[in-house]
């Protein structure tokens, strides 16, 4: 029992097994998060309403019925009090609307929850899809779920939580979704930024607005969408924006403020404070995606002569909003990165011990122009949470800390993930692999091939002589446009696995000449197996359709053979988007690759064709 | 604007207000309105004039009823029905709905065609055009914008007015005859008498006239002045209808002439009150269907996105309301595309959606009324107990007469 249309109509049985009446409403009392059922109305014999009080004698519930824990003539008869509501007649069917006034959704079903034996909580309101079919029939939800489910799209309930629905005035009113303060505060930054995403971009607005600006820059920070967090903040004041961006980590406030247009962040930053200003000022003048660019430049670096209780006093004194202190540099007289030590090193050490005497000297840094990914790459190679990023001079610039590591390699991953064509983000659940979406995504070459065929038998079809010889091409070209997909493949391979020289030259050069012989070497031995195959079919090579056969066959090695010609273009393609930071979709590669080599396989063979019998 | 100059009745006032309901009840007097009325003149004369005084009662019954629903709940039919009597129901309703209106959109676009066929446009040109021309103004974005646009339009139908006076009847037989009811027992009278009603009160129409006036966000203080409207608008309406009989009345029924639709009509007018007769009327077809077929597609997404409680709404774009505008393109794509089709059997389709309307009609009342009465949902303007007599009596009426209907089309006549 999970949903309260299910609930509807079922009877309510007495403790002497007497059948009383059915349901037609629950009662709820309003003001808890997930409120209990409280009441329960029923319709007795003759139509007669009840209500009668759900704590004191429903039993328990189940697919038969309602059980009472007492029998009919014990029964006392309650009223609706003031703080409830009731379900069916209150809240099913009605509008919801978001807290801008428009429409949203309408409460198809309601959603409860059995707690302990015998107590009922709200949880929501169903409001998709298949809460309306099971509303109209049960039967016809299952149907269409399983119709849904064996297309790969499976139908997911839509449930709006009770404690995000206000319900402003009781009766005829509209259900106003209300994403209240209370409820925001008690979540994690990276939660709201979730719950903001996912809004409908209209609300984001207003409940960006609800966020002190703590939370909104933590908020803020969070976002995995650039464009996303640029909108959000032209949505606010400039004075709003700046003192947003200077709570955060200069980091990430680096990272926003590139995402601006020049004026608009000239003004932003001069509206902030000195010291953060240049915080951020510092970190704008590295490229992106380098160390210099994601490192932040609150760490904790004391003399080597100091003592730990300094260290402690200093770590005590840092402002609430200081990055997360892992580790305390040491600098020797010239300001040198000269050693760290680990909090628990500190706490575990004698207030009066110096730290040079304490500090583990050979210390893992980077330079700031160093890859972003490389900086990751280092920590995880040795285990740290943080790592300091050093000038020639081993003076300390700022650290990168262990949560903007992980988001490189989160980006880096996707990125790879989508080029080599398993696409990222939402794809990558199972639901991709489902073989309709997995047809479209691996095996469209058929879909070309089998277009292309008609293009060739309709060019064909014009000549009586050449009409009947489309077989042969038809057979060949699968040959063409799989070669043209595998050389898609490597190009690929070739990409993800490339590690750049520190000149960044790209070598199109030698990945060319290697993508020619592989495409002669391809070529050739297509060419040669239609030989082989041409020798056996036809006892006289010299008839129409021996020709016929031998002409596909070198159109598709010609055709296969200029595919590899053509793989350096892809890689330049993809070295280009990457450049300008733009996700390339492997599988659009791809086709493109195909419907190359099918146009190209096409004309090749047609005109060699029509040449054939025009000769 | 202060409330206090709002609230006082004001001719400014009521003209301000003036809108829902008269678009309402005008857009009633569509291709088949003008069909039926026409026929009821040609093949009766004066004799169903007396229908018309009725009508306008049980007219401005519903369309009060209707505006007040919608000035006191500040919602559609469509979701009051959903609210009271939940997804099943009202997934009846909204499909039957969407069928018959498609089919009434169809004959709107007939009439378009066969009006301007009249001034030589070949329907080819004519429907396409119309389609267009309807949709942008559909998608235009603008509620006001488009009413105002819609008025402008029905201005056209004094055409029938000035139509009924080049007639030039015996004002005094007409007069007699409106008050004198005159009952035939013949099969043909009572289905002219039932489809007389089905076109007057026509389902969509309710749902025209409330969401009329939730869009132009009237409340329970504006109650006054939309009932003005609500009033005005189905006495207007009749009137027209009521000329549309007379004119014909006066021409056709002393010629014997029997006519199969309104562009029959204009044709037929020509030999006997002139060419110029023959203008006015057809001008007044295209008018009155190109009207209904603006309203229609857009009353039909409405209440279906309505009951279900996506966003709606003249003014929503695509990416809000993507249903709304969804279906109201695909009505006008696939009524349209039915009309120019060769090989659809039109007079089929009108049939069927005379039967879906004619079971509609009366199950929408009840609904309509139970809703109206509830105290829950109307406070302190349910329905008097005049009006639920009224209605209980209409709904009567019309079940009746729409059964006897088809028991008499099922023996054959």
């Amino acid at each position: 029992m999970n949903y309260f249309s299910e609930l509807l109509g079922i009877p309510v049985i007495d403790s002497t097994g007497e059948k009383i009446g059915i349901i037609n409403d629950l009662g709820i009392a309003t003001g808890e998060v997930f409120p209990h059922v409280t009441s329960l109305a029923f319709q007795g014999p003759g139509k007669t309403p009840f209500m009668i009080s759900w704590r004191k004698y429903v039993d328990h519930v189940d697919d038969d019925g309602v059980a009472l824990n007492c029998p009919s003539t014990d029964i006392r008869f309650s009223y609706l009090q003031p703080d409830e509501v009731l379900l069916a007649r209150d809240i099913m069917n009605k509008q919801i609307v978001d807290t801008q006034g428009l429409k949203v959704v309408r409460v198809n079903d309601i959603k409860l929850s059995s707690s302990g034996e015998n107590q009922l909580r709200l949880l929501g309101a169903e409001v998709g899809a298949r809460g309306l079919l099971r509303a109209i029939h049960p039967l016809l939800e299952r149907a269409v779920s399983r119709i849904a489910k064996s297309l790969g799209r499976p139908l997911s309930e839509d449930i709006i939580a009770w404690s995000y629905m206000d319900l402003l005035e009781r009766s005829i009113k509209q259900i106003k979704l209300s994403v209240s303060h209370k409820t925001l505060g008690e979540l994690h930054p990276a939660d709201i930024a979730d719950i903001i995403e996912k809004l409908d971009p209209r609300l984001r607005g207003q409940v960006f607005a609800q966020l002190d600006t703590a939370q909104a820059a933590e908020a803020i920070s969070e976002f995995d969408d650039d464009e996303l967090r640029s909108e959000m903040l032209e949505g606010l004041s400039d004075t709003d924006a700046s003192s947003m961006l200077a709570l955060m980590d200069p980091d990430d406030a680096a990272e926003i403020i590139d995402e601006l247009d020049y004026a608009k962040a000239e003004k932003l930053l001069r509206l902030m404070g000195v010291k953060e200003e240049k915080a951020i000022r510092m970190l704008l003048g590295y490229a992106e995606d380098t160390a210099g660019r994601i490192m932040t430049s609150e760490f904790v670096a004391l003399s080597a002569t100091a003592t730990v209780g300094d260290a402690i006093e200093a770590i005590r004194e840092l402002d609430d909003d200081f990055e997360s202190v892992y580790y305390v540099y040491t600098t020797d007289p010239a300001g040198a990165l000269a050693g760290v030590l680990s909090l628990r090193t500190l706490i575990v050490a004698e207030r009066g011990e110096r730290l040079r005497d304490l500090a583990f000297k050979d210390v893992v840094w980077v330079a700031p122009d160093l890859d972003q990914e490389e900086v990751a790459e280092e920590m995880a190679k040795y285990d740290l949470a943080a790592i300091p990023v050093c000038d020639e001079g081993r003076h300390i610039l700022g650290i990168v800390t262990v949560d903007d590591a992980m988001d490189v390699m989160t980006e880096e991953h996707a990125e790879d993930l989508q080029i080599a064509g398993i696409g990222a983000g939402d794809n990558t659940t199972g639901e991709s692999s489902h073989t309709i979406t997995w047809f479209a995504q691996r095996q469209y070459w058929l879909i070309v091939w089998a277009v292309a065929s008609a293009c060739i038998a309709a060019l064909l079809g014009g000549n009586a002589s050449a009409d009947p010889l489309f077989i042969y091409p038809m057979a060949f070209m699968p040959v063409a446009l799989l070669a043209s997909a595998r050389m898609v493949a490597f190009v690929k391979n070739y990409f993800l696995e490339y590690d750049r020289p520190e000149d960044d030259t790209k070598p199109y050069l030698g990945f060319f000449l290697q993508n020619t012989l592989m495409g002669a070497a391809i070529a050739a031995v297509v060419y040669l197996c239609a030989q082989l195959v041409s020798a056996a079919a036809f006892p006289d090579p010299t008839v129409l359709a021996a020709r016929a056969f031998q002409l596909s066959a070198l159109a598709a090695a010609g055709t296969t053979f200029v595919s590899f010609l053509t793989a350096v273009v892809y890689l330049k393609v993809l070295f280009a988007r990457e450049e300008r930071d733009l996700s390339t979709s492997g599988t659009a590669l791809s086709l493109t690759a195909t419907c190359i080599a099918a146009v190209l396989f096409t004309a090749a063979s047609t005109m060699a064709l029509l040449a054939l019998v025009g000769a | 604007m202060t409330k206090d100059v709002k609230r006082k009745l004001t001719i400014g006032a009521i003209f301000g207000a003036m809108g829902p309901g008269l678009l309402a009840a005008l857009s009633g007097n569509d291709a088949g309105g003008i069909a039926t009325y026409s026929s009821a003149g040609a093949s009766y004369g004066y004799e169903m004039l007396w229908m018309l005084p009725v009508m306008t009662v049980l007219l401005i019954v519903t369309q009060e009823t209707a505006a007040r629903c919608g000035c006191v709940t500040g919602k559609g039919f469509a979701s009051l029905i959903r609210e009271k009597f939940g997804v099943r129901r009202s997934a009846i309703a909204m499909g039957a709905l969407l069928v018959a209106n498609i089919a009434v959109t169809i004959s709107e676009f007939a009439g378009i065609a066969s009006g301007l066929a009249l001034f030589g446009i070949p329907a080819t040109v004519s429907v396409p055009l119309a389609a267009i021309l309807i949709w942008m103004l559909t998608m235009s974005g603008s509620f006001r914008r488009i009413e105002k646009i819609l008025l402008i339009i029905s201005c056209v139908f004094v055409t029938y007015v000035v139509a009924a006076f080049i007639a030039g009847p015996d004002w005094g037989a007409v007069g007699l005859a409106t008050f004198t009811p005159g009952i035939q027992a013949d099969p043909s009278y009572i289905s002219l008498v039932v489809a007389t009603i089905g076109t007057t009160i026509a389902p969509w129409m309710i749902f025209l006239a409330q969401s009329n006036v939730v869009d132009k966000n009237a409340s329970a203080e504006d109650l006054a002045l939309q009932r003005i409207d609500a009033i005005s608008g189905s006495v207007l309406a009749d009137t027209v209808a009521w000329f549309i009989i007379v004119t014909t009345g006066t021409v056709l029924f002393p010629a014997g002439v029997k006519i199969a639709d309104a562009a029959d009509a204009a044709l037929a007018l020509e030999p006997i009150a002139g060419q110029f007769s023959t203008v006015l009327f057809s001008a007044g077809l295209v008018a009155a269907s190109f009207l209904a077929a603006c309203v229609l597609p857009g009353v039909t997404s409405s209440a279906v996105c309505e009951a279900f409680g996506w966003e709606r709404g003249a003014d929503r774009n695509w990416s809000e309301a993507p249903v709304y505008r969804g279906i109201i393109t695909a009505i006008i794509a696939a009524s349209a595309l039915l009309v120019i089709l060769p090989g659809v059997d039109l007079f089929q389709i009108m049939m069927g959606s005379q039967v879906i309307n004619g079971i509609l009609l009366p199950v929408l009342l009840v609904f309509q009324v139970r809703i109206a009465q509830d105290p829950h949902i109307m406070g302190k303007h349910r329905n008097g107990r005049l009006w639920n007599i009224l209605t209980w009596a209409k709904i009567a009426v019309i079940t009746v007469l729409t059964a006897v209907m088809f028991v008499l089309q099922a023996m054959g006549y």
